[in-house]
């Protein structure tokens, strides 16, 4: 089995000009994880994740103070919200490089890449570059393990 | 002057300005410009490597070594971060009641150990209790570097310069606590002042939520509490000892040693991940700046800037005194204070055999050197720390700032002080 056989197929992508606020608003309405930015010509140039956005707000002791289980209320930082003017800058701001892999991707080295990579989705492409789907660690663990039923 | 004198004041020029430029690490620099020093003395046979091992003060290095070694335990414990939760507990909230106790509790801290480990561990909780509040992190973050640096100068291990001062005047404990800490006291009042008025638009904000801090638990932060307890008995031993090491007849470095023998023995903590944290590349440092000044006396060059200072100083000994604060001062805010230190030691030696009363000038000394480092970003090491993590949150503190928070906060310390030192020469 390869990746095609389990990644999902309808694949939302943003537009690189796209808002923060744009971004925020698709991964709400398809409660999703990773939203693949493609530039006008519909090629994948970059990806924003739901992390990426979250740290506009997480607060800088995040970063360094190791356990903040001590913090029994976060207070103001609870309530704190990026600015408009922030939500009006273009994804360009948050955008991290896109790691893809080939549909015909093996199902093992896929999940390898991910686990060594620290990601949770993975965008899939043609061999010919083009965006055809993502697959997440739960679509391509749940494949794997789907073949055990046939151990004998 | 000979090719001694001139080789060997262009090897320590060199050094100090590359040093200054932050262009390779400090550390390196002296390490590379002590073994040149060694070299060119054996050349030209004015230096060698038995001379450069006497010249360094190993009272110095025992004392800052032992000294360390105890605060490395002493961290992983928690017991920094737990100070900081209780004085912001103890705040209620309130900014200009939590600026008072940050300060004090990191300028009290910072006098008995390493303020760089002080501000390290205690700047990122700042940061956590400002954003929980709701209000600006900068005027803690500021005052807490600037309120160390110039409570350090207080006593004999409040800061490095302290620490060689201290080793090459034979000044005991207790000298600092009689002649330095009220000098000082005052003139870290001076300072809350200047800092309570400079970040008063700061400070009069209302914490969107100022009863967060209540809610965070000091019991939960204390990680080790059976640890911290053993360290700070053998911590409080020690201190107790500083107190006395004069009338017992030993040193401080001696004592400091001693301390950290008998934590280690007692806490036996993993003793990869406690030597880890000590400082290595500044006793490295310290090593290759007294081998680096040895050859500089070696040389000859010493003798001839006090030749020079000497015939400058037919001015009255007061105003020779706070000349000297304000030159030290100047040139503690633009380079390291530790080889400006380690540089004019033994030109105050000199002015001494040549008959000066040199008594209250290494007092001059440790004032310029510990209040001078406020006066820029780069002044001192406290400040780069507070700098580099403002950086990594919405507020980063900028040179602007500083010049305007920092600076006014050097010129009124050695103001302060300047002004007690002419008004108590007499006494010191």
């Amino acid at each position: 089995m390869n990746l095609s056989a389990c990644m999902k197929k309808n694949v939302v992508a943003i537009k690189i000009n796209a808002t923060i606020r744009e971004a925020a608003a698709i991964i709400v309405k398809k409660h999703i994880g990773l939203l693949p930015i493609v530039d006008k010509d519909d090629k994948p140039v970059g990806v924003i994740g739901l992390g990426d956005l979250l740290k506009l707000e997480l607060p800088a002791f995040v970063d360094f103070v190791a356990d903040v289980d001590f913090v029994h209320d976060f207070g103001a930082v609870e309530n704190t919200r990026p600015s408009a003017k922030t939500l009006k800058e273009t994804v360009k701001s948050l955008m991290r490089p896109i790691i893809t892999v080939e549909e015909s991707c093996g199902l093992l080295r896929a999940y390898a890449l991910m686990l060594q990579q620290n990601l949770h989705d993975m965008p899939v492409v043609s061999g010919d570059g083009k965006l055809v789907g993502i697959a997440s660690r739960v679509d391509i663990g749940v494949a794997i393990l789907s073949t055990w039923a046939k151990v004998e | 002057m000979n090719a001694a004198t001139v080789l060997s004041s262009l090897i320590f020029i060199v050094s100090l300005a590359l040093i200054f430029s932050e262009k390779i690490n400090r550390t390196i620099v002296a390490f590379a410009g002590a073994f040149l020093m060694m070299a060119v003395g054996e050349a030209l046979h004015f230096y060698n490597m038995e001379s450069a091992i006497e010249a360094i003060d190993f009272e110095t290095l025992g004392l800052l070594m032992g000294m360390m070694i105890i605060v490395a335990m002493l961290e992983p414990t928690g017991f920094f971060e737990y100070l900081a939760v209780l004085a912001a507990r103890a705040s209620k909230g309130n900014p200009v009641r939590l600026f008072i106790l940050l300060g004090s509790v990191t300028t009290v801290l910072s006098m008995f150990l390493d303020n760089v480990t002080t501000v390290v561990l205690i700047a990122p909780v700042t940061v956590l209790i400002s954003e929980i509040l709701g209000v600006s992190p900068l005027p803690f973050l500021i005052s807490e570097a600037l309120l160390s640096n110039t409570g350090g100068v207080a006593t004999l291990v409040g800061d490095p310069p302290n620490v060689l001062i201290g080793s090459a005047a034979g000044f005991s404990f207790n000298d600092f606590l009689i002649y330095s800490l009220p000098i000082v006291v005052i003139t870290w009042l001076g300072a809350l002042i200047l800092l309570r008025y400079l970040f008063r638009k700061e400070l009069s904000k209302r914490p969107r939520n100022a009863k967060a801090v209540m809610k965070l638990n000091p019991a939960q932060i204390l990680n080790e509490p059976e640890k911290a307890r053993k360290i700070l008995i053998v911590l409080g031993a020690a201190i107790l000892l500083f107190f006395v090491h004069h009338l017992l007849g030993i040193e401080p470095a001696f004592v400091a040693l001693g301390a950290a023998a008998v934590a280690l023995l007692w806490v036996q903590p993993d003793i990869h991940e406690t030597l880890i944290k000590v400082e290595w590349r500044v006793l490295v440092f310290f090593g290759a700046l007294f081998i680096m000044v040895g050859g500089l006396e070696k040389a000859g060059v010493l003798e001839s800037v006090v030749g020079l200072v000497r015939d400058a100083s037919n001015i009255s000994p007061i105003w020779f005194g706070v000349g000297l604060i304000w030159v030290v001062a100047i040139l503690s805010a633009v380079v390291d204070n530790i080889p400006i230190t380690i540089a004019l030691i033994p030109i105050i030696h000199g002015l001494g055999e040549a008959g000066m009363d040199i008594g209250p000038l290494w007092w001059a000394l440790a004032f310029g050197a510990g209040f001078g480092g406020n006066g820029t970003i780069i002044g001192s090491t406290a400040n780069i720390i507070v700098v580099t993590l403002s950086e990594k949150t919405r507020s980063p503190i900028t040179t602007a700032l500083w010049i305007k928070r920092g600076l006014p906060v050097m010129l009124a310390t050695c103001t302060i002080a300047s002004i007690l030192y002419a008004l108590l020469f007499r006494w010191l």
